[in-house]
């Protein structure tokens, strides 16, 4: 089979430190994206296991394929996790899911979770859209932009563009860096115009790391109007698989003049996190209920 | 619920058989109270139940409204065969550009081009009225029937009391116990465009009395209100309200903006001078240059008065009149402390899911997550 250099690692983790978990509230999130599906667990509101793979074709199967690590890592079962929330475009499709979040307020939440309370603007590029989101230091959402006309400028474009030159893609952030010269972006729009014009750039013998280069500027462009438009308050955190590809990590902070602050968890798993942290306080105020009446 | 009423209807089709003559408008400032004088009935042109644009945009191209495409698509289907007469003004440039393409292609017995004044003084005023005299004319020879002041009179009359069933059956989502979605409200004033008035306003009476005895609708997480371009499907408007949204008024030409505000009667008028008048001093859109800061301060009324919650702010793609607004919605509605969601939207819904994803996170962002 040939090599498949649009295919990123899937993982699987457990909380090394957390051992005295046993007897804790169990709550899930279950991210059906349309590129990468997470499954997240935490055990009173602390991360517990995770798992990260990719989106198949049935987002059913995706959603329980990836909590089936979880629990194989975990060993529980599913019985045991009180409460679960289904986010992302997929989310009407996790068949344990007790409520639908979107992954717009769950990524808010994740975010700050995960990069702290000072997290006012969060830049969600995803498989195949992304997102300007602001939120309080609660993790609540006050604005927010979505852009999800092609998949030129989000993870799923760069798949294709890791595939079409033959460089694996967790490589293609730091060769970017390696170009002396650039050509003009490529088109961020429509990521069929984009492949055609890497086809161009390549024929008129630019190299591979510059291909990149000018891949990586087009998408940093793309996601700094939309932050601009959404405005940009510190501070700021990139959630998403693309967080991982500094080649446009690095381009989107020098245009909008700020850093990025480092997370200690997966950006990719920032939905799920949002989500197994609204499970956590639905329960509660289910639990309130319930006392009341 | 009633579905959205059908663009050739079982109305339409009696009226047909008793050999009268039907005549399609398409801007919500052509006053209809002249086709009715005249003993036609006026419809209003929409988009709806266009699926495919194709033909509409090879003549219009796509740098034009996704809408006008779609009405120009339908009256080249022949979903509008029954016309015998079609009222088209600027309105904006591209229902322009849609009488500009049927006045060639179409095969309409009468096709009239009006131009409305963008402000609303006393010259503005006197010129409409002008162009009015030309609508009446052009009616009385294509109907045969002479408008008198007593029968234009009478059709004022008519379509105020239209106007007052509007104005009451929206009453039906204010407060802490709205009894009808949005997606009704728009179904009905659709069907308002769409048969004769008198008919509806018998229809629309007996939906209010029977609205009234409802249970009131508490499955909603947000009131909203939609603001912007041409909304002529309800359809788009159930998305919103299948997200946990309940669209509790508008600001659209084919909502609330269609028959809102009365023609009112001043001393010494005639009736087509009260018409003239009243018609350009409607706030409709921001078409008319010299009503825009009253336009704004009446949405926020609406907005308060309907204790709206957030807005929603639709702009079709390539819409030359809503497509700018948005650099003073952030100002008029934020700094009230009221959300505005903003989305672009073309006139055949093919993205419900992104759509729904944008609805479904501001209900939960007013919510407080």
């Amino acid at each position: 089979m040939a090599q498949e250099y649009w295919r990123w690692s899937e993982e699987s983790w457990i909380n090394p430190d957390l051992n005295d978990w046993k007897g804790a509230c169990l709550t899930a999130g279950v991210d059906i994206g349309s590129t990468s599906t997470q499954a997240v667990v935490m055990a009173d509101k602390k991360p517990l296991s995770y798992a990260s793979i990719r989106t198949g074709s049935n987002s059913k199967d995706s959603a329980v394929n990836a909590m089936n690590r979880v629990l194989e890592l975990t060993g529980l079962q599913r019985e045991e996790i009180a409460f679960t929330v289904g986010t992302g475009y997929g989310r009407v499709n996790v068949p344990f899911a007790d409520k639908t979040v979107t992954e717009i307020t769950c990524h808010a939440r994740g975010a700050n979770f995960i990069y702290g309370p000072s997290v006012r603007t969060i830049l969600d590029m995803g498989g195949q859209d992304c997102k300007a989101i602001h939120c309080d230091e609660n993790g609540r959402v006050r604005s927010f932009m979505m852009n999800d006309k092609c998949a030129a400028g989000t993870g799923r474009g760069m798949e294709v563009i890791a595939d079409l030159l033959g460089v694996p893609i967790e490589e293609i952030g730091a060769r970017s860096f390696e170009a002396d010269q650039i050509p003009k972006p490529i088109t961020s729009q429509c990521v069929v115009f984009a492949k055609t014009e890497v086809g161009h750039l390549m024929r008129e013998g630019w190299t591979k790391e510059q291909v990149l280069a000018a891949y990586c500027q087009a998408m940093a462009d793309r996601v700094a109007r939309l932050l601009e438009r959404n405005g940009m308050e510190l501070d700021f955190a990139i959630t998403g698989g693309i967080a991982k590809n500094i080649g446009v990590v690095r381009r989107v902070e020098k245009l909008m003049g700020v850093t990025a602050l480092q997370g200690s968890y997966d950006s990719q798993i920032a939905g799920a996190l949002g989500g197994a942290l609204m499970a956590y306080d639905l329960l509660e105020k289910r639990k309130r209920r319930g006392q009341r009446s | 619920m009633k579905p959205t009423i059908a663009i050739g209807n079982e109305y339409i089709e009696s009226w047909k058989k008793a050999g009268k003559k039907v005549v399609g408008t398409v801007c919500c400032h052509i006053p209809e109270e002249l086709i009715h004088a005249a003993g036609m009935l006026p419809i209003r042109i929409r988009g709806t139940e266009c699926t495919d644009d194709r033909d509409g945009e090879t003549w219009m191209t796509g740098y034009t409204c996704g809408f006008c495409r779609a009405c120009l698509q339908n009256l080249i289907d022949g979903k509008y065969n029954f016309l015998d007469g079609i009222i088209v003004s600027d309105g904006c440039m591209f229902i322009q550009r849609l009488y500009d393409n049927w006045a060639v292609i179409g095969n309409t017995e009468c096709k009239l081009n009006i131009n409305i004044p963008r402000n609303h003084d006393k010259l503005a005023v006197n010129y409409f009225k002008d162009e009015l005299q030309i609508v009446k004319e052009t009616m009385e020879k294509l109907s045969g029937n002479e408008i008198t002041e007593e029968k234009l009179n009478a059709s004022i009359d008519l379509y105020n009391q239209t106007r007052a069933l509007i104005r009451e059956m929206f009453t039906l989502t204010k407060g802490n116990e709205p009894k009808i979605t949005g997606t009704e409200t728009l179904q009905w004033t659709i069907r308002a465009m769409s048969m004769p008035k008198e008919i509806y306003n018998e229809e629309l009476r007996a939906f209010i009395d029977e609205a009234k005895q409802r249970e009131p609708i508490t499955n909603y997480g947000a009131r909203l209100m939609m603001i912007g371009s041409a909304v002529d499907d309800p359809e788009y408007v159930r998305i919103f309200e299948e997200h946990g949204g309940l669209i509790v008024t508008d600001y659209n030409c084919y909502g609330t903006r269609y028959l809102w505000s009365d023609v009112t009667r001043q001393e010494g008028e005639s009736a087509i001078e009260s018409i003239a008048r009243s018609y350009l001093e409607k706030l409709t859109c921001p078409r008319m240059t010299d009503l825009h800061d009253e336009m704004y301060e009446d949405m926020l009324g609406l907005a308060r008065e309907f204790d709206v919650d957030g807005i929603v702010y639709v702009r079709l793609k390539n819409c030359c009149l809503w497509g700018g607004e948005s650099v003073f919605f952030y100002d008029k509605f934020e700094k009230e402390g009221i959300p505005v969601l903003t989305l672009e939207k073309e006139e055949i819904t093919t993205n419900a899911g992104q759509v729904g994803v944008r609805a479904e996170a501001f209900v939960e962002m007013i919510e407080g997550n």
